[in-house]
């Protein structure tokens, strides 16, 4: 009687260990949410820099912007001199500017400018 | 009588040698020359902080499933060309002993990405530094920077970079709007979804495996989902001899 209940309390064991595994392997699927670089904040309701400073600007502050980017990878973040924080990423322009479809094209074929910015990110004129 | 002795020491002899090389053989290979141990994960002093790396959790992975490539091709706009030079791929599925060495039992279909190896021999090979490896541990493209010599080609030993023989804006149907496409003359290859990452999001694959069978995390965090998996479980790293640390882990 007794060897049987010895027995039994292994079984028990074999039993409860089995089922911790299988508990272990189950909480793969829920991760923790990732705790990606931390994105800047889109803050866009003015632009980077003042108006008329990016009417003659534009062009030096997007080049800057194409050669750092890539490179500091999740620090890419334009601080403005007010202190609000934008990514440092074309999509940040079009954010705001993507509305008119026209904004950036209007001026270049009017002063026969050919960035070749459209050759890889997709324009405003090629969305439906 | 004296025969037999001879044919039974023989017979014996040839037992033993065979035992003894089969117990070799288990304990030199067993004992994990492929197999990952932490040095795999472990930071390296100086370079503690985020590396992110993926865990693919092989048995989970259906045949014939490829909702994983899918996504990831549509998100990052990568053209599906159909001649095998001019193949462009940032994930395939190929089969698993051809990618993961002997030590893989199974021969089925493993997804391959870039490594993103902590000593990218790809990044040493590029002559311009448009392939470099992030502080995060992202080993990244600048396509602005790229002129195309096809060195990281050469140099990658996983075979993971492609080039842009052709317009690939001529072979994309549905593009993804939010992510720019390449011109022709680049390389291009996995980002580890850096795009996504930076909004907070895990990457495509992930988020398409509809069996939660790959896993994304800090490698250099000890509590994270993937460190907990790769020091509960037994995983195998692509071509690990080599020395580049891969960040892409598989459990067969």
């Amino acid at each position: 009687m007794r060897k049987r209940h010895i027995l039994f309390i292994g079984l028990l064991a074999a039993l409860l260990m089995a089922l911790l595994f299988s508990f272990h392997a189950g909480t793969e699927g829920e991760a923790p949410a990732s705790q990606a670089a931390q994105a800047a904040a889109v803050d866009s309701s003015s632009c980077v820099y003042p108006k008329e400073y990016m009417h003659t600007h534009h062009m030096q502050v997007l080049e800057d912007w194409k050669n750092t980017a890539a490179h500091e990878g999740p620090d890419a973040v334009h601080e403005t001199a007010d202190g609000r924080k934008l990514q440092k990423n074309l999509s940040t322009c079009l954010a705001c500017h993507g509305s008119n479809r026209y904004f950036c094209f209007s001026c270049h074929a009017y002063a026969n400018a050919q960035p070749n910015c459209w050759n890889c990110h997709i324009s405003p004129l090629e969305t439906p | 009588m004296m025969k037999n002795d001879r044919r039974e020491f023989i017979r014996k002899a040839g037992m033993g040698l065979l035992a003894g090389m089969g117990a070799a053989s288990g304990l030199l290979t067993g004992g994990g020359f492929e197999r990952t141990t932490s040095a795999a994960w472990a930071a390296v002093p100086g370079e503690e902080g985020l590396r992110w790396g993926m865990l693919f959790d092989t048995r989970r992975c259906p045949e014939g499933c490829t909702l994983c490539i899918e996504s990831c091709h549509h998100t990052h706009n990568v053209p599906d060309i159909a001649s095998l030079e001019g193949k462009i791929e940032w994930m395939h599925k190929e089969n698993g002993r051809e990618l993961l060495g002997s030590l893989c039992a199974s021969t089925a279909a493993v997804p391959a990405l870039c490594n993103h190896c902590a000593e990218p021999s790809c990044a040493r090979a590029c002559p311009t530094g448009s392939i470099f490896r992030r502080t995060d541990g992202i080993v990244a493209i600048d396509y602005h920077r790229c002129v195309g010599c096809r060195s990281c080609m050469q140099s990658c030993p996983y075979g993971e970079v492609s080039f842009n023989w052709s317009d690939p804006r001529a072979a994309l149907k549905n593009p993804t709007v939010e992510y720019p496409t390449r011109q022709r003359g680049v390389v291009e290859k996995c980002n580890f979804c850096s795009d996504r990452l930076v909004r907070g999001k895990k990457p495509s694959c992930v988020e398409a495996c509809p069996e939660g069978a790959i896993s994304f995390g800090n490698l250099n965090d000890p509590s994270s989902e993937i460190r907990r998996l790769l020091e509960s479980s037994e995983t195998l790293q692509r071509k690990p001899e080599l020395g580049t640390r891969p960040s892409v882990f598989y459990i067969i």
